[in-house]
């Protein structure tokens, strides 16, 4: 990934943005963790975190009119967050943490004309920067209008507060009579502050300034503070003139340019998303007495805040809450991970986590794709020759195996052509070979001339990001599929049907389920409740959504749909290869599916059903209704590995049994090894992904005289055989002519004997 | 790296060799990295036993380490 590219990633997760709120604070003020403080009762961490974008924040927390309020999301939902006066019961309640700190004294000198807020402001932004300020007051003290409120309003002990935490930031105070032109000559910049009573010589001859930089004609000089009565918030604009000016005065001492990458105020844009829909309105809690909330008063109507955020997509998959952020961050650690040359790359299970589900595009609103994201970075890591070899292995073995041993390709018997090709989907084959079988059955009695066609579509390839592998497989299936005179292919796999769709645009695919939807029954009485659980990849496959809902309309069933299905449907835990990189969240991921409804589940998709069905909950797949004399148990446990292979060769060989003319294939020697296997062991081997076709193959060597190891005492057994990349052990003991299992393992080290 | 994963139960004999399995040096390499470790080993013909517990223990763990690098 470039950096450009990053920067593009990034700039379509707004999750970082400001909130509303933020954004309308000229501040800049953070006031989503202002009041999540304050509805924990913290007060002075809410009051440090006012103190970080405000200057003199005892002053400017109880005077701000909170312009920031109108743009608050709970507007609309029982009134905006009473910034204000949360803010007011905050400083009164929690004295001031700050400490003085200033950045190393620097030569330049800035003379501030005026002592009103937005000069005050000047001075304690300039004077944490180092720079030396002497404010020149009208009226007896400085503050201008500060020195008019009301007691109860500011009392005068937190003016003389701030004022003195200015001066031991080394600003200086002198009466504006002692301001002498000579004052000017000395200068390095000078500030005129409007807000405060100035004589006449001084503001009549000042312009209007520049609006976003507010300088003057005259080079070093700037002003501000120029709002009134009139305005209906002035203190707050009159401070953020001030903060304005002293970036430009900060930038103009430095020679800088005043207006370069300078972040432009918000004026309450706010890029942030924050669905509210699902949020009740919660009515402004009235302070009881006129003096303002009380600390129980002020965390009950802090709690009111939204904490707005997007999380849109982080909120509906376990994949992305894992990793424990939001996609900007991701993308952030996967542009790292590509950067590393020497190191751990940390990111290598975020990266092959993903469902690929797409998901998050459809409820991103600016269509951010995890799926793409990661996707590119498998490809990558391929190319790179630094994908982890353990990551896709065993789903990459049993697509190699789908296109070898198990796949086939026929007209019908007897006839020489093909209308249609049946292509069932590999696990469809290896889940529900019977059902399989009957449902070829049903299409050659509404077209004789329909084909079979068992291969894999080569999904696992895309989604470990082969993609070398998969372009060549294809072209494969391309060949095969012009060989067999280019018929349409009718699919029973909404993966497949997205990979020949996507991949193989010439071909017309068609879903078996809309093919079967055509003649489906007359609606049946409404017999029972079910929830549909639409695959991922049926994501943008709308037809052969509604297809399925007419057939089980047809057979008596309605929908109670689940609250994610459809468009917004999500993933089994099987899809992008999350199972096979990380098992233990394609659990969770299946368990947060189930647990969306209480209903029934029934999917069309053969995986989908046998990952859901792995939490225990009853799932059934639509060949289950269809052909009720084959129905599986809703309760039935998912296949496992094992069977789903041995599963596809018998399909193939209970096919290939219609052309006798053909020669079946030979079976291999090791195939006869007869096997007990306990329940404890079947887990072992479904966890450890080792296969019954391994665990003989093992055996077979060991039984023709290979070398194995024999326990002296126990008469137990051990032998090992490496087969691919990984080395398998089996420990047994034999029983007449079966090998009973007791354990097996298996490790991708190599062992060598040293040489002496 | 020098470690040794001798089991506890050292009563292992290989066949059809024959002979008691009996500490011995044996290279382990995962990714162009090479380990020297001590395990079970037939004198005459080198077989090496692995034992589950180092199997989906250490050696799980040093294959994974190994990835991610
Ligand atoms: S609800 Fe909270 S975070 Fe959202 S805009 Fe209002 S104060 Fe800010
Ligand atoms: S939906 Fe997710 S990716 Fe999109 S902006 Fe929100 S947090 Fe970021
Ligand atoms: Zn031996």
């Amino acid at each position: 990934m470039e950096q450009k590219e990053l920067r593009a990633w990034e700039a379509l997760c707004i999750q970082e943005e400001p909130p509303a709120c933020r954004a309308g604070c000229p501040l800049n003020v953070d006031a989503r963790s202002f009041a999540a403080a304050m509805a924990k009762g913290e007060w002075s961490s809410a009051r440090a975190i006012l103190e970080k974008s405000m200057p003199i924040g005892g002053i400017v927390a109880r005077i701000c009119e909170a312009p920031c309020e109108q743009y608050c999301i709970r507007k609309d939902l029982g009134g905006a967050i009473a910034l204000s006066a949360l803010e007011r019961v905050c400083v009164v309640n929690a004295p001031s943490r700050r400490k003085v700190f200033r950045l190393p004294p620097r030569p330049k000198r800035v003379v501030a004309l005026g002592g009103g807020l937005s000069s005050l402001t000047v001075a304690f932004d300039l004077a944490k920067k180092g720079y030396p300020v002497t404010v020149y007051f009208g009226g007896e003290r400085p503050g201008g209008s500060l020195n008019y409120f009301p007691e109860e309003t500011l009392p005068q002990a937190v003016v003389k507060d701030e004022l003195n935490h200015l001066e031991k930031l080394s600003v200086a105070f002198k009466p504006i009579e002692n301001f002498t032109p000579d004052c000017i000559a000395s200068a390095d910049s000078i500030y005129v502050g409007q807000d405060d009573i100035l004589p006449e010589t001084l503001t009549v001859p000042i312009q209007h300034p520049d609006s976003a930089t507010f300088a003057l004609a005259e080079p070093g000089w700037f002003t501000g503070g120029m709002h009134g009565k009139e305005h209906r918030y002035r203190f707050i604009t009159n401070i953020s003139e001030g903060r304005q000016a002293a970036i430009s005065i900060d930038r103009y001492l430095q020679q800088a340019s005043l207006t370069s990458g300078r972040a432009a105020l918000r004026n309450g844009k706010a890029k942030l998303y924050t669905r509210t829909d699902h949020i009740a309105a919660v009515p402004r809690k009235k302070p009881a007495a006129p003096a303002g909330y009380t600390l129980e008063e002020a965390i009950e109507e802090a709690a009111r805040c939204i904490n707005c955020q997007c999380l849109e997509c982080v909120n509906h998959c376990k994949y992305l809450e894992n990793f424990g952020a939001f996609p900007r961050v991701y993308a952030r650690q996967i542009y790292n991970n590509s950067a590393i040359v020497k190191g751990t790359h940390m990111a290598n299970t975020l990266i092959n986590s993903c469902s690929l589900c797409r998901q998050c595009e459809e409820l991103c609103p600016n269509d951010f794709s995890m799926a793409d994201l990661c996707l590119e970075a498998r490809q990558t890591m391929v190319r790179e020759q630094r994908m982890p070899s353990s990551a896709h292995w065993f789903a990459l073995e049993e697509m190699h195996s789908a296109r070898t041993e198990g796949s086939l390709v026929r007209h019908a018997p007897g006839a020489e052509t093909s209308d249609t090709l049946f292509y069932p989907g590999c696990q469809l084959g290896g889940i529900r070979p019977q059902q399989t079988l009957r449902l070829y059955e049903r299409l050659l009695e509404l077209q004789p001339l329909t084909g079979i066609w068992l291969d894999c579509c080569g999904a696992p390839a895309h989604w470990a990001g082969r993609k070398e592998a998969f372009t060549e497989i294809v072209q494969q299936v391309e060949k095969v599929w012009q060989e067999m005179g280019s018929p349409r292919v009718v699919t029973a796999c909404s993966t497949c049907l997205k990979m020949f769709r996507d991949h193989l645009p010439a071909v017309p695919v068609e879903s078996v389920w809309r093919v079967l939807a055509e003649q489906a029954a007359v609606d049946g009485d409404p017999l029972h409740v079910m929830a549909i659980s639409d695959p991922c990849t049926a994501r943008d496959d709308g037809d052969t959504r509604a297809a399925v809902r007419t057939l089980l309309k047809g057979l008596g069933r309605v929908d109670a749909p689940l609250p994610m299905s459809g468009k917004l449907t999500e993933c089994c835990g099987f899809g992008g290869l999350m199972d096979c990189a990380n098992p233990a969240q394609a659990r969770q991921v299946a368990e947060a599916r189930v647990a969306q409804t209480d209903a029934e589940i029934i999917t069309y998709c053969a995986m989908c059903r046998d990952q859901l069905a792995r939490t225990g909950k009853p799932v059934s797949h639509i060949l289950d209704l269809l052909f009720s004399d084959l129905a599986h148990p809703a309760e039935e446990k998912p296949q496992s590995i094992s069977a789903r292979r041995i599963h596809r060769r018998r399909l193939k060989s209970a096919l290939l049994n219609r052309y006798p003319a053909e020669q079946q294939e030979e079976k291999a020697a090791w195939e006869d090894v007869e096997l007990i296997i306990p329940e404890t062991v079947a887990m072992m081997m479904e966890e450890r992904r080792i296969l019954e076709d391994d665990i003989r193959k093992v055996l077979h060597k060991g039984a023709n005289g290979g070398q194995h190891f024999v326990h002296d005492q126990s008469g137990l057994a051990i032998a090992s055989a490496v087969l691919g990349a990984v080395t398998f052990w089996v420990e047994y003991t034999v029983e007449k002519d079966q090998y009973r299992l007791e354990r097996c393992w298996s490790h991708r080290m190599v062992m060598r004997r040293e040489k002496a | 790296m020098n470690l040794s994963f001798l089991p506890a139960d050292m009563n292992w004999t290989c066949q059809p060799c024959g002979e008691k399995l009996q500490p011995g040096m044996v290279e382990l390499e995962y990714m162009g990295n090479v380990f020297r470790v001590e395990l079970p080993v037939c004198p005459k013909c080198s077989a090496v036993l692995i034992s589950e517990d180092l199997a989906v223990g250490r050696m799980l763990e040093v294959e994974q380490l190994l990835e991610d690098k």
